[in-house]
């Protein structure tokens, strides 16, 4: 460790870090201590080319840039005094020199750090009379990025991400001097699972996602904590949510989940909240075969009603399916239920796809780790006492299990399906009634990743229609069938549930919605991954 | 007949308008790779460094850094293998002596990194020339295979424990890689982009291996500090810059060329004795001291000793040594247009400061030549060049300002008149 003095205030720092990454690592960078930096990431190498970072360190007759100074024992470290600022108003006004004055066009106006740091350290004129370099305005990178070449200042990051992160290396600087240009080769656009990340890590509004541009200004959006649920390995990010709706998701830091990235699949996740395929509405199975739609408590008691006449001759013939993408309060109200109807066929369905060893998971859903630490079983469990012809009402949570169920065939003979699921799917043509079910963006929970991390997923927006928390829907349907542990006329609440899993759950010990916090801790016993 | 004998003051060249001296045999019958022999097999690595360190020779690339100081950064032991790389990639505006060496005594320089290479540990000289010197990458490469085929180079080098291979790379044409880690990056195949430091070179240099840079006139001068002692280099030269060094002198005078000549030679007699002074009657206006990146000086300022520690005191360098020779119908803005467009198009653009910089130097001086210049502007220019000097990755934006700063320190009258005029008040010579 180092000891250094950082504006007069000692600090204990590790050796062989930067007075940048010190300051990262003692939280204090751009929040206590500002060194403002263009080229210098924390998850990227070090460039040391934008010379916005200089601080005055004793001894040194020169500023030093800060990104790339390693501390020593005894450093005396100022970022803040009369030359320290007139460095950066040198840098930012020949940041200014070639780059557009069209912030009212610019869509990252509002967070763009040139405008951020002009404000806070530039000059109140432009002394400049010349033309600024006439570039391309809308080159397109590929698939799902454009870029704006003449407001890139060239701080580099997005070329050294798609080398150093995404390993694709499909962005370059093609010639120098104030001509140079951010390019891709040709024939090679930028293509590759985490190409939005440029976006998000590109300082001014050079690049933007074909996606998000022009939506709305970023002004407007709220940005809420929240979790990708996109795949197991549970990707913090920003929600940005305007007029009750999610525009974007943006991958938040969390060096022990996802660093400061997440997939363009995940990403682009987001449009399944407001798709047009969500369930919107409980529905009833009609006389005539069709589902027709139905009051919240004529669908519960219809239910309720199915389900006792199925179980009339005993217990055991019920199964449920649970779903990874619901929360870990859904599934422990769900365990609940079964146990209480004395149901011992619990299983889960998760989807799963391609990986890799960045950050996408196999596994499709976000929370096939915590349904597993609560005891739910592969799905086939469900699917061998349907073969056996045991089970004569089935409760499935989801909307992707109709395949590893045996298809509609396998459901047809069943006198009682109940469905509780987000999105359409062909498992409605089976089930007698369905209730609309809320994603995580929509509810207070908590999600595991694949790693064992328990993660917290608050509302964000309210569906604009009927929707309600699987735990919700099958608590009223306990209530309803009098089931012990739900007791008549108590309100939902999905932090009593989460209070009641930490207690009642060993391994999710510690791990309630409040507990775990914006960052997820580990379920209990679940390795530091 | 020896290499150098001590009474000579031209070295480095006193051999060169004899065609053999290039040749492997001719070279050795005049004394040459004896150096070499005498360091490997009488002298420790370190009684090598020292001697040339003590001699102090100082770097003849433009920084002026002592070379045998610069070797001694070289890490011991053989963990990693060690590399030097000749930096030949002689780019500097101004500047052609490394040429010469190359292309009339290439032995001279390969005994120097001989001596080098037995001195730091390295096992292979990376010779980086520049893309242009055509017929002096030729000449090198002979030379390096006769060296081969005589055994003064490759594996037991003269029957010695040392080995060693030089590597002629040609570079693609880019003043800046000419900075030793932008070199270094060109040499790796990557674009020409210098290095932030740290690291340095020596620690970690080309291919990421422990490397010393040096300049070919650097080495050159080594065979001979070996042959003759430190007291005979020191016995050239001021006390603080010693030896000799090969003048350059272009532009308006009646005997361009190179110049061996002691450092210290004055520069009034550079110009006006050795290349003849100005032609037809005119008078001298100005003369860059040092190559293009080094601030020029007026008429009245030539009679400084050409070594760093006068010139500093006139706000100039000795550089590359390239004397460059203005006559009074020479207009100092247009020459201003002239070097600041060459280090706009030459800056590699990653820093801040020299990207826009030198482009905005560039476009002020361009609108004053065009008469639409103000005041204002030529305290711009100082502005924006202060804000250039030592704020970047390597000493090219350094390069850019100080040439900028010379002109107005010394002709600001020039600049006035634009300004006043708003036009040019010179007869226009070539078109920008």
């Amino acid at each position: 460790m180092a000891n250094v003095t950082i504006d007069g205030v000692a600090y204990e720092v590790q050796d062989g870090r930067t007075i940048l990454q010190a300051l990262d690592d003692l939280g204090l960078l751009m929040n206590g201590v500002d060194v403002p930096h263009y080229c210098w990431h924390p998850k990227l190498s070090i460039d040391g080319s934008c010379r916005l970072c200089q601080v005055e360190v004793k001894g040194q007759p020169k500023l030093q840039i800060a990104c790339n100074t390693v501390v020593a024992n005894g450093m005396e470290i100022t970022t803040a005094n009369e030359r320290v600022q007139k460095a950066r108003e040198g840098v930012m006004e020949l940041l200014l020199v070639n780059h557009p004055l069209d912030c009212p066009i610019c869509d990252q106006a509002g967070e763009c750090k040139l405008q951020d740091y002009a404000y806070e350290y530039g000059l109140t004129h432009a002394r400049t009379k010349e033309p600024r370099r006439p570039l391309a305005k809308r080159a397109e990178l590929g698939p799902t990025i454009l870029l704006d070449q003449e407001r890139c200042i060239l701080c580099r990051r997005c070329v050294r991400f798609t080398r150093e992160i995404s390993k694709t290396s499909e962005l370059c600087v093609a010639s120098r001097g104030d001509r140079s240009t951010i390019e891709t080769f040709p024939g090679a656009p930028l293509d590759n699972d985490y190409s939005m990340n440029v976006a998000d890590i590109c300082p001014v509004g050079a690049l933007t996602t074909k996606d998000f541009r022009f939506k709305i200004r970023v002004w407007f959006l709220d940005e809420k904590p929240g979790v990708c649920t996109g795949c197991a390995n549970g990707c913090n990010i920003h929600l940005g949510v305007a007029n009750n709706q999610v525009y974007r998701y943006v991958p938040r830091r969390n060096d022990a989940v996802n660093d400061t990235w997440m997939c363009d699949e995940g990403r682009m996740s987001h449009k399944r909240i407001g798709a047009a395929d969500r369930v919107r509405e409980p529905m009833l199975r009609s006389a005539g075969g069709g589902l027709a739609s139905a009051k919240l408590d004529a669908a519960i008691a219809a239910a309720a009603a199915k389900l006792r006449a199925a179980t009339s001759g005993g217990a055991g013939v019920v199964a449920a399916l649970g779903s990874a993408h619901a929360t870990n309060e859904d599934l422990f109200v769900l365990r609940r239920f079964c146990e209480a109807l004395g149901t011992e066929t619990l299983g889960v369905a998760v989807p799963s796809g391609r990986a890799d060893e960045l950050l996408i998971k196999a596994e499709k859903a976000a929370n096939a780790a915590g349904a597993r630490a609560l005891g739910f079983k592969d799905a086939q469990v469900v699917a061998d006492r349907l073969r056996a012809g045991a089970v004569r009402a089935l409760i499935v949570l989801g909307d992707d299990a109709l395949a590893v169920l045996g298809g509609e065939a396998a459901l047809a003979k069943l006198e009682c399906v109940i469905l509780l699921a987000t999105h359409h799917s062909p498992l409605e043509r089976a089930a007698h009634v369905v209730f609309p079910a809320r994603v995580a963006a929509e509810k207070l929970g908590t999600l595991t990743n694949h790693a064992g991390r328990v993660q917290r997923v608050r509302p964000a927006v309210e569906p604009a229609f009927e929707a309600y928390a699987e735990g919700e829907i099958l608590a009223r349907l306990g209530q309803a069938l009098g089931l012990p542990g739900f007791a008549p006329g108590q309100r939902y609440d999905a932090r009593d549930v989460s209070k009641l899993l930490g207690e009642a759950v060993p391994a999710f010990a510690g791990c309630d919605v409040d507990a775990v916090g914006d960052e997820g801790r580990p379920l209990a016993g679940a390795g530091a991954r | 007949m020896a290499l150098s004998a001590p009474y000579v003051t031209n070295y480095l060249t006193q051999h060169f308008a004899d065609d053999a001296f290039g040749q492997v045999d001719g070279y050795v019958a005049r004394g040459g790779y004896e150096a070499a022999r005498k360091a490997i097999t009488r002298m420790a690595p370190d009684e090598v460094a020292n001697l040339v360190k003590d001699a102090g020779l100082q770097g003849r690339g433009g920084a002026g850094f002592v070379a045998g100081l610069k070797w001694t950064f070289m890490p011991k032991g053989a963990d990693k293998p060690k590399y030097l790389v000749c930096n030949a990639d002689e780019s500097e505006p101004g500047s052609f002596k490394d040429r010469i060496l190359m292309e009339r005594g290439p032995h001279q320089l390969l005994e120097g990194i001989l001596i080098a290479a037995w001195a730091t540990g390295a096992e292979k000289t990376f010779l980086y020339i520049r893309g242009e010197y055509a017929f002096a990458a030729q000449q090198l490469e002979r030379a390096i295979g006769e060296a081969y085929s005589r055994g003064y180079l490759g594996s037991r080098v003269m029957g010695t424990a040392l080995s060693h291979d030089v590597v002629l790379v040609r570079g693609a044409g880019a003043y800046i890689c000419g900075e030793e880690t932008g070199l270094l990056e060109s040499l790796e195949g990557k674009k020409g982009q210098p290095r932030k430091k740290p690291p340095f070179p020596a620690q970690y240099g080309a291919f990421g291996m422990p490397t010393t840079v040096n300049n070919v006139e650097t080495f050159s001068h080594v065979p001979h500090i070996i042959r003759n002692g430190k007291e005979w280099f020191r016995s050239l030269g001021t006390e603080k810059s010693p030896g000799t060094t090969i003048f350059g002198v272009s532009g308006h005078v009646v005997r361009p060329g190179l110049y061996e000549l002691p450092l210290g030679t004055k520069l009034d007699e550079i110009v006006f004795e050795h290349a003849g002074g100005v032609p037809d009657g005119k008078r001298v206006k100005g003369v860059i001291p040092g190559g293009m990146s080094m601030p020029i000086l007026p008429a009245g300022q030539l009679d400084v000793p050409m070594a760093n520690e006068f010139l500093r005191e006139r706000k100039s360098m000795l550089g590359t040594g390239g004397i460059m020779v203005m006559d009074e119908t020479t207009c100092m803005v247009r020459v201003g247009c002239v070097i600041s467009y060459f280090f706009r198009d030459e800056s590699c653009g990653q820093c801040t400061q020299c990207r826009e910089g030198t482009g905005w130097m560039n476009k002020i001086l361009n609108r004053i030549e065009r008469g639409a210049g103000t005041r204002e502007d030529l305290d711009v220019l100082l502005d924006v060049a202060g804000k250039l000097e030592g704020a970047t990755i390597c000493a090219f934006s350094d390069a850019a300002a100080w040439p900028v700063q010379g002109l107005l320190r010394h002709f600001r009258e020039d600049f006035e008149a634009h300004v006043r005029e708003q036009k040019c008040p010179f007869p226009a010579s070539f078109e920008l």
